[in-house]
Parts: C-alpha cells; structure tokens; sequence
C-alpha cells in the first residue's frame, strides 16, 4: 500500500471514537472534567467541613465555597501511594498526583506516569476539537531542584509516561486555539504532508531511542492534520449542539497579563468558555508550579513568596495568617469556576450540573511537605455525582482511600472504563 | 558473550577479582536499604546492582563519607579502620577498573531539539536578522545535568508544532523575493519588501556614491571620493612601471570607472571655465613630492569642484558645512539666468545680535573681463514684523539709517539716482548694519539691482545680499547680472553645466526623494505646490542616479542596485500611479492601466505624454522580466538555505521533496511564487532536520564516529548554541575535523568569536542560575522599588559579559572567583554605589574590590537569585555554593523540617543568623547547616538585592563569620574566597562535569571518569578553552552509540583513542 494512503487510513481508524459516537447522537449534554490545581498544600487547622448540603459549615482555608456547599463534597484522607513513601518530599509527590504513578528520581530518567485526565483526553479527547486544555500560569521552571528536572514540578498533566502534556500559559494562545478556524489550512496540510514523507525515511536511520522521540513529531503532525481534515467537514462532531456558537468575551491581550488575579480569571473565563461552546471536555489548570515563588504581595496583609516564606512559615502567627490568605485566595479562584458554571443554562440544567470539578493540592499540611493525605474539593453533578457531603476516608483504611479510586470512578463517569489505574483497583465510594 | 562475563565478574567481584567486602551489610544497611534509604542511598540496591557504573555517583559519596569518617554517624557501630580502608578502596578500585574498560563510552544520548534559545540564535544567524521570537515557545525545560540541552526534556506535542509552524511561516514572511537573490529583511510581507529595497539601494549609495549636501537634516558623504580621484589619477600620471589606472583606482578604494573618469576630465585639452580651473589645479601637482601634501592638494582640488557651484549660488555649504541649506542645489539650463537688472528680496533667518548686518557684494565671474561696470541698487525698502506678529508698513531703507551710514554708502549721490538708491562699481564688498529694535521678529529687505554695461562690456557679474561675509545662514539673495543674450553668457552657462556634469553635487539622487527634493519633469516642482505633495504621496520613488551609475559603479554593483530598485517599484503599483499622475498631468481619460495597454494603445497617445508612457511602460516590462528571470533562482536559493538550516548537504530525494512542494502549491493551490517559495521556507524550517539535532550512527553496532556534518553540528551548538558557520560548514565538507588538531583550530576560534557571548549566556547561566535573570521575580517590588527592570537587566549583562570576559579572553579560571574586576553601566554603579561616568554602557571596571565586587560570588544577578523576596538567605547562598559551585549538595532536609520566617523585619529580637543557629542546635539539622550556613553567612553583607550593607533593618550589625563543619573558620566575603580557593579539584570536577554534561546533552556515567580526571588535572591556572578543547576532541563528543540498549560496550582500547 501507497505510505501516504497508509497513514490516510490510519487517521480514519484513529477518529473511529467518534463515529460510533454519532451514531448514539444524544440532546444530553456532556459530561465535563475540570481541575484546578494549587501548590504547596493548605494549612491544616482552616482546612475543615462538617454537615451537609445547604447546612454544611466550612473552615476558614475554604470560606469561598460557603455560599457553595450544595455543589460540592469534601473530601478528606485521599492519597497517592507513590507519593507518601518517596524521598524527594515536593517533587516526587506532585506531577504524580493524577497518575499515582512513581516519579523517576535518577536524573538520567524523566519518568512519571500517563495522567487521568490525559487517560481521557486520549480515549474521548477526539469527541471535540480540541481533545483537552492543559492551562497554567507559571512558566516550566529551568533548573534543578536536589538533582532533579523542575519540568516535574511544572507539570500535573503527563501526555505519556516521558512526557508531559504541553501547557499552555498565555492566554492570548489559549483563545486562538478555542476560536482559531481550522478550515483553509489546505496549503499547511501540504507542508506538512511532504514533511510526514521525509520523515518517514529518517526512522530507519536513527537509533531506537531517537525513533522514540521522532514518533512524538510524527504525532504531532498526524494530530494536526486530523484537526485540518476534521474542520473541513461541516457535521457537529456529536449530536450536543452548544449553547454559545462564538465566544462571549473578548480576545485577551497576546502578552501575559502583568497581575496574577488577572492571569487566572482569564485563563478560568476561558475553561468555562471551552466548556460553554463544547470545543473540550476535558482541561486542568496549576494555579502555581510546585515550589513556586509566587509573589502574593497583590492581596492585602500579605508579603513575600508562596513556597520559602509563607508555606514555610516557622509558624509565625502573622505568616501562617498570610499562608490561610493564599489557600483562600487559591479557593476563591476554583469557586469563581464552580459558580460560573452554575450561572450557565444548557437546556434545563446548569452546566455545572453537567460537570466534575476538582479543586486540589498534593499535599495536605504544606509547611510539613505531608503527602499522606490530600485536601480535595469535588464540585458539580457530572455523571451523577452527588455534591453536598462531608466525606471523611481517613478511617476506611489505606484500600479505600486511594485518589486513584476517585479517578476511576470519574474515568467511569465520562465512558472510559478502566479496570485498574495507579495504585487502585477500586471504585471510590458515596461520591 | 565476553559483555556477559563481564557483568557477572562484577557481581561478585570489583577489580581486580577483588570480592566485595561485606562492610556495606554489616554496618549500612541499617539505615540505607530498601526499607528505608536515608539521604537517598540506598546500599542493599547498591549492592544488588550488576556493576558500580550503574550508580556510580552514589557509590562515590558512599567512599567519601567512609573516608571522611562522616559514616556510620557518631553512636553507631562502626567499621575498623583497615576494614573501612578496605571498602572504600574496592569502590574506588572498581570505578577505576570499570572506566578504564569503558573510557570514552558516549553514552545513552536522546536526540536533541533546539531549545528556544537555540532556535532564535540559528534562525538568526541562518537569516541575518534578528526577529524577535521570544513568546511563542514556553516549553524549555532543564534536565540531565541542569541544562535545557537534554533531549529527554525536550518534549513535542502538537501544540508545539502548531507554534514551531507558526514561528517558521513568520521567519518565511520575512523573505525577500524579489529580482534578486533570497534573502531576509528585518520588516515582513510586502512593507517589509519595500522596505530592504530602500535599505539595500540607500545602502548601495552610501557605499558607492557620495552626496555634497541637500534634504533635510541629510549630511554631505563620500566627497573624499573626489580627491581620491585627483590622486590616483596623478599617480598614474607620474607612475613608473606598468600600474594600470585600474591598479591605482584599487588602491584608493574606488571603480575604475570613476577614476577613468576623471583621468579623461583632467586630461582635456578645451574644458570651459570652470571646470578649466580645477584641470589647471590637478596638472600644477608637483610631478613628485611628500604623499600627504599631494594628498592635502588633491583635497583642494575636491573642495574647488564642489564648492564652486555652492558659491556661485551662495548656498549655505559654503558658510556653514552643508547645514545652512537644506535646499538642493539644483543647477540647470532654467536655474542658470543672466539678467540685466533683478529684483532682490533677502530675510536673515532670525533674530541675533547681528540680525541687522548684511553684506552686498558683486564678484565678476568672466574671467576675460577687467572692466569695473557700475551697479546700481535701487528703492532698498525694509519691511518688519514684530514679535507680537505684526507687519509693519514696508519703509525706504535710507528712512532708518543714520546718516552717516546714508553718507557711507552713498544713497542719491550719483546722477540718476533717487534718494533711496545707491550704486557700487565693480567688484565690491558692502556691509550695511539695519538699524533692528528690539520688538522686530524679522524683516526683509527688497532691493532691484541693475548693471550698465558699455556695448563690448561681457562682465557676468554675481550679486549677492546674504547675512554672512561669504554667504548666508540662509539661502542667500542671488543675480547675474549680465548682458543675457550674449554669447560670453552663453558660455559661461555651459560652462557651469558642464562643470556639474563632470563634477556633480551629488552621484544619484535619494531613492526617496525628501521634501525639498526636486521632482522630475514635467511636474510642478514648485516647493509646496499640490502637484509636487502630491507627487511626494503618490509616487514616493524616482530614479535618479545616471552619474552613478554611468560613471562610478562596477557591474556588478551594478546589477545589484538594478535588483533593489525593481524590487522597490515592484513593491507597489508603481507604473500605474505614475501614469495616472502623467495622465492627469496632461488631462487625458484612460480607464486602463498602464499595465493592462498594448503597444497600439500606447503609440495612439498624444506626443508629449506617450513619451512619458513608453518610458514607464519600458521600465514596468524590465522590472516585471526581472521578477521572472529570478524565480529559478529562488528555489535553488531555498535548496541552499536549507542545507544550511539542516546543517548538511541534501540528498537528492530532499531536494526533489522541496521541489515538489513548490509545484504543489503553485499548481495544486493555485498560489502565486513568492507564496511557494514562502511554503518552501517554511517546511526546512519546520522538518526535523531543522527542529532536531539528528544523528545517524551505524545501527545495531558499537559505538560509531560521528559523520563530519555532525561533529560540525555538535561543536557549533555546543559553543555557540547556533549553526554551523560557513567556515565550520568548509571543515566538515573538506573532512578536516577527522583531524583532533583540526577540531581544537575552530574550537579556538569559535570561543574568541562574538557570538561565544551565547555561551556565557546558555552554558553559565544555567549552571550557575542566572539563565534569563532579566526576566526574574523573585524580588518583592514593593519592597525594593530600587531594583527597577534597568537594575535586573544590567545585573543579567553583567552575569554575561563576566564570563564572556573569561571565555573569550582566555582567563584563568581561578578568576572565575577571584577576578577583581567587573562590568557595570552607570544603573548598576550606582545600585552597587560604585562610581563610574553618568550614561556609561556596560564595560569592563577595574579593582572592583573597591566597591565589593568582582567574581562570579559578588555578581548581583548571583546574590539576588539567592535571596528570597524580602530577604536574604544564607541557606540558599550556601547551598548555592555547595551546590552549583562545589557540586557536593547536602541530602533534601526532612519534610518536616519546617522554615525561617519570610521577613528580615518580622525576626524581632533574633536575627537569621540566632534563628538558624538555633535551627543547628537540633542535631539532625546540624549535620548539613554545619556545611550550609558558614558559606551562607559569608554572604551576608549583601543584602537581597546585591547591596553591600554594614547593618540589617533594624540596625544591628552584620556579622558575617562563623566556623565550618570541620573548624575552618570563615569571617567573611574574603576568608570564604579563600576557602573556595582551596577547593581547585572539587570545583574544577564539578565544572568539568556540567561542561561534559552540556556537550553531550546527558547525564556523567562511571565511563567519563578518565576524562574528568584530565579535565580536572588542567588546573585553576588554565582556560576555559583548554576545558573545552578536552571535551570536543574526547571520544564521547565524536562518536554516538549504535544501538542504545543500557549496558555498555567494552572498548578494546580503553577509550583512549
């Protein structure tokens, strides 16, 4: 067979997802999966839930979703196995936390794991424009931390074991990919289809392990002329029809925003605006990278850097006061997402309805790097979660407290079974 | 098979047959094992391992800490002596035995991408322009040894490639496709086009052409040219030998045309005045003499041929160097008119001490004339306007004079004159001061002169009112007075034509003729009229550069100029708004363009603007012919552009691709050809080749030598972080860098270029962590207002330029630390208090210690990246040192280790140094602060953002002293330099280490042993070179593992080859 006929085919059986999906054309809205991550824990004494529902009552750490309790659970004691016994106390205990995975600590090797939301992103990612979001606000930090690579510390989404997916930090860019047309790129299918068959030629010439890394090229090529070929056919890619065609905000400005509030209500704006007009269900936002320095001079009372002086505190009672504004601050952000979601009517429901939402950190007290349990907020009704309860596993035993377990159970929730993921076996129970 | 025997020996046995001793089990494990692996070592793995290579590192320090007896830790049951001699002599036995059989492995290498640093600096050198690409990659990340160079962080994914095609297309628009030759302007797409036309002729005329004075703020260039000239052609005059006056022309730096020229000019037998002068001057030159005062004369000469048309017309060159008259000069038929009597009206330019002076003059100009006719100037009026804008009643000059000037000039007193009129005879000089007050803005004065003449008389008389003896400060008020219709006039006005022919103001006129430029026929070239703006907006470009042309360029300057102005005309309609202009011009209808008439349509036009329209038609069919015969060219240019990008030659099935592509897009997509060989550009630079360092070694075999294009590749990335240059490019095609000595001629080379800057920046920067300082935030801005972006980025060039300094000047290395200079402009003097000129650019500053400074400890970018925001810290300043200086980190603290508080001024009563040490109280803490802190502490006379200081915030006294771990004690900045001086090997293996870690782009293995230890033997005293040239000429630099399985080859010779 004729190469370029070849790979033809092959994107054809590689969009197959979706065509079988048209077939199951629904009016349903979809499920959608959102994460909002923040570094270097929160401080335990504020971080607490109690009741449920409308009568919840919550800690200082997470007053922001006071006025929320009917749309999200608490939940208490989760943790990433890997996580809590390695000896690395930041890096090797964060860009595994949606993998559960080991993180490779031989500076030779960059290891972690596949992420759930990349899990997702591959299996169902093709149901939409765009497979999914991979956002943040800090650029990959470039240098070591004790030996070894900070691209760890900068990334929560892993695209495969070696590698993390791409994030994207630039607001501007994030809008051109929501709104960007891929129609009349007929001439960079060109380019890139002479490119697909001098690249072809190279794999024979180059050593196994470099193969490896052409594949990742090749990849990339085969995905964008698969967004080229789909954006020519007119047909909706699945039966929802979303209820905002064109983007209701304006194009951000190209550089990156001067002010951190700015910076994440934007890149939250556009989340909810990947969501609204159905271009991905799927999209993970780090509010800082691990060990961040973020400056939280920009609120009131507070001076200094997230990680060295307000994580780590000495338990001065006017830094520990500052280290509550910035976990506060970090809640406000996930429970701007949370209400905005709410506001948008899809048909009867609200989209938040229609979504999972998590607001999270990998560790739970942060000045103490304590990764045997993790603070994670659940919002939404996606998939039939059941928001409003207190959820305490820190007793159920290490079995039934395991992250992985919430992954499967969300994995299930968007159609992608797995039987096993991470450190679990096992479905989460009462969410 | 023998690979096999080999792992197995080790297993049981280090060198030598040696077994390993069971010191590990007994006395380690406790406290390193699986079930829990303190500070990371982890021996019952260790122990498991096939071989000591696999971790060596760690086996390293294990040897170290039973050397220096800081394991087992005090309490615990430990080895004797001569077993714990024993253990740590089988490790180091084992490495030893293992490197020499492996020396020289090249390692598990990961292809590599450019990094975005990479990238910019190889698109630029591949383009010449520096476009800036910055934001549009964020996904460098750092690994292997603490270098973006790793290919295992160098991830792709297809939003990177979507920004990879973005950036290329751009760098694609920056193409000039043109009649010329591909190349690059700093502008894109169609302005960008229209703007290198401009740069490259302008350029073009500067180089080769010169300009006397004229358009505004325009300053007169290459006149020298002139003089040059005059000398080459007395040269060859007097030559002795067979010199050509070509010879003579080259030696002077000029066409042979030009100077053919002006031989024929002075060689002339009938030149008219006053081109005759200048003829009469050169052939007065002393047939031998002192070379300067011949020179001195030939300027002379030049001045003479310039000047005089300048003088002629009194404009302002002659007064004030070219800057009093930003009018051009122009000199034709039409501006040359002899009259008998004229009007003058002449305003000096402003108010002045002197604005009252004037000087009247009249000068004959015929040389045969030596009569003294009389001029009469008659009814001199002055009109004034006030500073409050006033126009005063215009009043007879000789109402406001006193009467004694009325008595000097003479006002009425010969026959026939009224009493405002006064007369000169002959040639004369006459400075008349107007009584000015103080409330005049301006005046003019208004004069008619007149001459009578005797019937033979053929005085050209040149009268002249200006505000200067010899001229003006503003264009002065001019006539020839003359009997016009005689022959003598006739004469002389050809004269002066012929004398601007041969000698002209300027050799072409600007490509973008200026304001005040004139416009060429049959327009209005009246200064301000509609027609002439008009023409300025419209038509913007006009050709004028015969003489240039004609006279002084070689052909193929020639045929470059031709390129840049088709290109120029060709960048927009041209033609056709030139015609529309004509038409108008001459009221004619057409509602075609001048591109879309025939030859029939032409030719039925109306004489006077069908001459017009066929000379723009022939000019629109050249520049069109032109673009069409350059297009073949283009492709080809594209092949070579991307063997350069691709940093080797094509093979031809790559050619045939780009050559497709290219038909693709014209035929497929209909596209037109700058579009095409745009899509060319933009696919080299975004295929692998381009994107990624590839290397192609013989598979599923040993270790093969890089082929010659790929040890180019590597070399120039490792130096420059860039492309091959043309040079390196040369080696590898003559296979030169087969040859080591070869190799160390362009590693030399390459680190005395400019462009080893780049290397100071990327190899430096990552190291020793101030990679993209000028774009650091780890300062509190509220805090510290005084480091503004101004501070930071000359911080950051101050970083770069030091160790730029070390690398390109061959400095000891020992200077890394102890240099007592440093490079500062005037923000960053006066942020370190030192003093230095106000606007001073970064440069080098002697005896630094002055003010504190000097060495890579004291560098501000250095001491500010190791400081938190409102803080020092000692901590991250000693860790710093331990870490990225001396390469001997202390293990990650314990997670519960817990902080010092953010804030120098929320301490109270306890300073940082009362806080750690009360931290290192605690004996779990103790064993690393131990080795931290002191360093630390040295430090800390430099505040957060790199000020000396004697006291904190709250005004206690820094106290910078303190013991280290094994009682050396450390006062200060200087004891701790000190100390650092005395750890030569430790640092020198750590720099050797990165060094080798950045070249390769991976991580030390046990293998690279042996090189090290010649790395480290070269000493403080040596060079960064000497550092670098081990590395480029090792093995592991030149050859590249076949297949990458993880064990090892055995090399038969030990890797020394």
């Amino acid at each position: 067979m004729h190469r370029r006929q070849f790979l033809r085919n092959s994107g054809i059986a590689l969009a197959m997802p979706w065509l079988e999906s048209l077939r199951a054309a629904t009016t349903e809205p979809p499920t959608r999966f959102g994460l909002v991550y923040f570094s270097n824990g929160v401080e335990p004494a504020h971080w607490w839930a109690k009741g449920s529902g409308a009568s919840m009552e919550v800690g200082p750490g997470l007053a922001a979703m006071q006025p929320l309790t009917e749309h999200f659970s608490f939940l208490r004691g989760l943790y990433n196995q890997k996580a809590a016994e390695t000896s690395s106390p930041h890096l090797g205990a964060m860009p595994n936390l949606l993998s559960g995975a080991e993180v490779s600590l031989d500076p030779a090797v960059i290891r972690v794991g596949k992420t759930m939301d990349q899990v997702l992103s591959g299996r169902i990612g093709g149901r939409t424009e765009i497979p999914s979001l991979v956002l943040g606000i800090e650029p990959n930090e470039l240098r070591l931390e004790d030996g070894v690579s900070m691209i760890y510390g900068s990334a929560i989404s892993w695209a495969s074991e070696v590698r993390p997916a791409t994030k994207e930090i630039y607001p501007a860019r994030v809008f051109d990919r929501l709104v960007g047309n891929d129609q009349g790129r007929e001439l960079d299918r060109s380019i890139l289809d002479t490119l697909l068959d001098q690249a072809h030629s190279l794999r024979s010439q180059v050593s196994h392990s470099d193969r490896a890394k052409l594949e990742e090229y090749l990849e990339s090529i085969r995905d964008i002329e698969r967004r080229i070929d789909l954006a020519t056919k007119q047909d909706r890619l699945e039966g929802w029809r979303p209820s905002l065609a064109e983007p209701n905000m304006e194009r951000p400005a190209s550089e990156l925003p001067q002010e951190i509030p700015e910076h994440m209500r934007l890149m939250l704006d556009l989340i909810v605006l990947a969501f609204q007009m159905d271009k991905t269900r799927i999209a993970t936002l780090m509010l800082n990278n691990d060990l961040s320095q973020m400056n939280f001079g920009f609120l009131d009372g507070v001076e200094g850097a997230l990680h060295l002086d307000l994580t780590h505190n000495g338990r001065d009672p006017e830094l520990e006061a500052m280290y509550l504004r910035t976990n506060q601050f970090h809640v406000e952000q996930f429970a701007y997402l949370v209400r905005r979601l709410s506001e948008i009517d899809e048909g009867g429901k609200s989209l938040l309805d229609s979504s999972m939402l998590i607001g999270c950190s990998n560790l739970f007290d942060g000045d103490q790097h304590q990764a045997d349990e993790m603070p994670f907020l659940l919002a939404g009704r996606g998939g039939g979660l059941r928001p409003g309860q207190v959820l305490d596993y820190l007793s159920d035993g290490d079995d039934n407290r395991r992250a992985c377990s919430l992954y499967l159970s969300l994995m299930d929730r968007m159609g992608v079974r797995l039987d096993r993921f991470g450190d679990s076996r096992r479905r989460l129970d009462r969410i | 098979m023998t690979r096999l025997v080999v792992m197995l020996g080790l297993v049981a046995a280090g060198a030598n047959g040696t077994e390993r001793p069971d010191t590990f089990s007994q006395y380690c494990y406790g406290c390193h094992s699986d079930a829990i692996a303190n500070a990371g070592i982890n021996l019952e793995r260790l122990t498991s391992e096939s071989s000591v290579a696999d971790s060596f590192k760690h086996w390293q320090r294990v040897a170290a800490a039973l050397e220096q007896h800081s394991m087992p830790p005090p309490g615990a049951p430990a080895p004797a002596e001569g077993e714990r001699r024993e253990a740590a002599r089988w490790i180091h036995e084992s490495l030893a035995d293992y490197a020499a059989k492996h020396g020289g492995d090249p390692g598990r290498v990961t292809v590599r991408r450019l990094t975005s640093a990479e990238y910019a600096y190889t698109i630029r050198d591949l383009t010449g322009v520096d476009l800036d690409l910055g934001h549009h990659f964020a996904g460098d990340a750092v690994g292997g040894e603490g270098f973006s160079s790793f290919g295992d962080v160098q991830f792709m994914a297809d939003a990177n490639l979507e920004s990879y095609l973005e950036v290329a297309k751009l760098v694609a628009e920056h193409a000039v496709i043109g009649s010329g030759p591909l190349q690059f302007g700093i502008h894109p797409r169609q302005s960008g086009y229209e703007l290198s036309a401009i740069h490259r002729i302008h350029d073009l005329y500067r180089q080769h052409g010169f300009r006397a004075t004229a358009a505004e703020g325009a300053r007169p260039f290459g006149l020298d040219k002139y003089g040059a000239a005059f000398y080459a052609a007395w040269a060859y005059r007097h030559r002795d030998g067979d010199a050509t006056l070509g010879d003579f022309a080259r030696q002077e730096g000029l066409s042979q045309a030009f100077v053919k020229h002006v031989w024929s000019v002075v060689n002339r037998e009938d030149a008219p005045y006053p081109v005759s002068e200048a003829i009469a001057m050169w052939r007065a030159l002393p047939a031998t003499g002192d070379e300067q005062a011949i020179r001195a004369k030939c300027t002379g000469i030049q001045n003479f041929v310039v000047d005089w048309p300048r003088w002629l017309f009194a404009v302002g060159a002659m007064a004030q160097g070219g800057a009093g008259d930003e009018g051009a000069l122009i000199i034709t038929d039409e501006t040359i008119v002899g009259r008998s009597h004229a009007p003058l009206k002449f305003s000096p330019r402003d108010r002045g001490d002197g604005l009252g002076d004037l000087y009247l003059s009249v000068t004959q100009l015929n040389p045969a004339m030596s009569s003294a006719p009389r001029v009469v100037w008659r009814n001199a009026t002055v009109r004034a306007t006030t500073r409050d804008e006033q126009v005063l009643p215009e009043r007879p000059l000789v109402e406001i004079l006193p009467a004694s000037e009325i008595e000097r000039i003479g006002f009425g007193r010969t026959d026939g004159l009224g009493p405002g009129d006064f007369a000169t005879v002959g040639e004369a000089r006459l400075k008349v001061n107007v009584p000015a007050p103080e409330e005049w803005e301006q005046f003019t004065l208004r004069v008619e002169v007149e001459v009578d003449l005797a019937p033979d008389d053929d005085s050209i008389l040149r009268v002249v009112i200006g505000d200067l003896e010899n001229g003006s400060r503003t264009r002065a008020a001019t006539a020839l007075l003359t009997r016009p219709e005689g022959r003598p006039f006739a004469r002389f006005k050809s004269g002066v034509l012929e004398h601007v022919a041969n000698f002209p103001q300027a050799s072409h006129g600007e490509p973008t003729p200026a304001d005040r430029d004139p416009i060429p026929a049959p327009f209005d070239n009246t200064y301000d009229e509609p027609e002439r703006d008009l023409f300025h907006f419209r038509i913007k470009y006009y050709r004028q550069d015969d003489f240039l042309v004609d006279k002084m360029l070689e052909d193929e300057t020639k045929v470059r100029l031709d390129q840049a102005w088709y290109d120029l005309l060709d960048s927009f309609d041209y033609h056709d708004e030139f015609f529309v202009f004509t038409a108008n011009k001459f009221g004619l209808s057409l509602d075609k363009k001048l591109s879309e008439l025939d030859a029939g349509e032409i030719a039925a036009l109306p004489d006077e603007p069908r001459g017009y329209a066929e000379a723009l038609r022939r000019e629109f069919d050249d520049v069109q012919v032109a673009q069409l015969a350059a297009q073949p060219g283009h492709i080809n240019d594209v092949l070579a552009f991307a063997a350069r990008a691709w940093r080797r030659p094509l093979a031809p099935g790559e050619a045939d691709l780009l050559r497709r592509l290219y038909n693709v897009a014209r035929e497929d997509r209909s596209l037109d050809h700058r579009s095409a060989i745009r899509a060319m550009l933009t696919k080299v630079l975004v295929a692998p080749e381009f994107l990624y360092r590839l290397e192609r070694p013989e598979l599923d075999s040993g270790p093969s030598q890089l082929s010659s294009w790929e040890l180019a590749s590597r070399l120039s990335y490792f130096l420059w972080a860039s492309a091959p240059d043309e040079e390196l490019l040369h080696a590898a095609a003559s296979g030169a860098l087969e040859d080591k000595s070869e190799i160390a001629k362009h590693v030399r080379r390459m680190l005395s270029d400019p462009k080893a800057r780049r290397f100071a920046t990327e190899f430096f920067g990552q190291w020793l962590g101030f990679y993209r300082f000028d774009q650091h935030t780890g300062v509190d801005a509220k805090r510290f207002p005084e480091f503004s972006q101004a501070v930071k980025s000359a911080m950051y060039d101050e970083a770069v330029s030091f160790f730029e300094h070390i690398v390109r000047e061959r400095r000891p290395l020992r200077e890394v630390f102890s240099a007592d200079y440093t490079f500062l402009n005037d923000a960053l003097a006066r942020h370190y208090g030192a003093e230095v000129e106000a606007g001073r650019e970064t440069g080098l500053v002697e005896t630094a210690d002055r003010f504190k400074r000097g060495g890579v400890m004291r560098l501000g970018a250095i001491l500010t990246a190791t400081s938190a925001p409102l803080r020092t810290s000692p901590v991250k300043r000693g860790d710093w040192i331990l870490r990225r200086v001396l390469g001997t980190p202390t293990p990650p603290p314990p997670p519960d280790a817990g902080s010092l508080p953010g804030d120098e001024k929320s301490f109270g009563a306890m300073t940082v140094r009362e806080q750690l040490e009360a931290h290192r109280a605690n004996t779990a803490c103790a064993s690393c602060h131990s080795r931290i802190d002191p360093l630390g502490f040295a430090l800390e006379h430099y505040d957060a953002v790199g000020r000396w200081r004697e006291t904190y915030d709250n005004g206690k006294p820094v106290d910078a002293a303190s013991v280290m771990a094994g009682g050396t004690p450390i006062t200060g900045v200087e004891s701790m330099l000190d100390y650092i001086g005395s750890q030569e090997r430790q640092i020198l293996l750590n720099l050797s280490e990165k060094l080798l870690g950045y070249a390769l782009g991976r991580t030390i293995i046990a293998s690279d042993l042996p090189l090290l230890d010649r790395m480290v033997a070269a000493g403080f005293d040596a060079t960064f070179e000497e550092l670098a040239l081990q590395v480029a000429t090792s093995r592991q630099f030149r050859y590249r593992r076949g297949r990458d399985d993880a064990t090892p080859i055995e090399l038969a010779d030990g890797g020394t080859r």
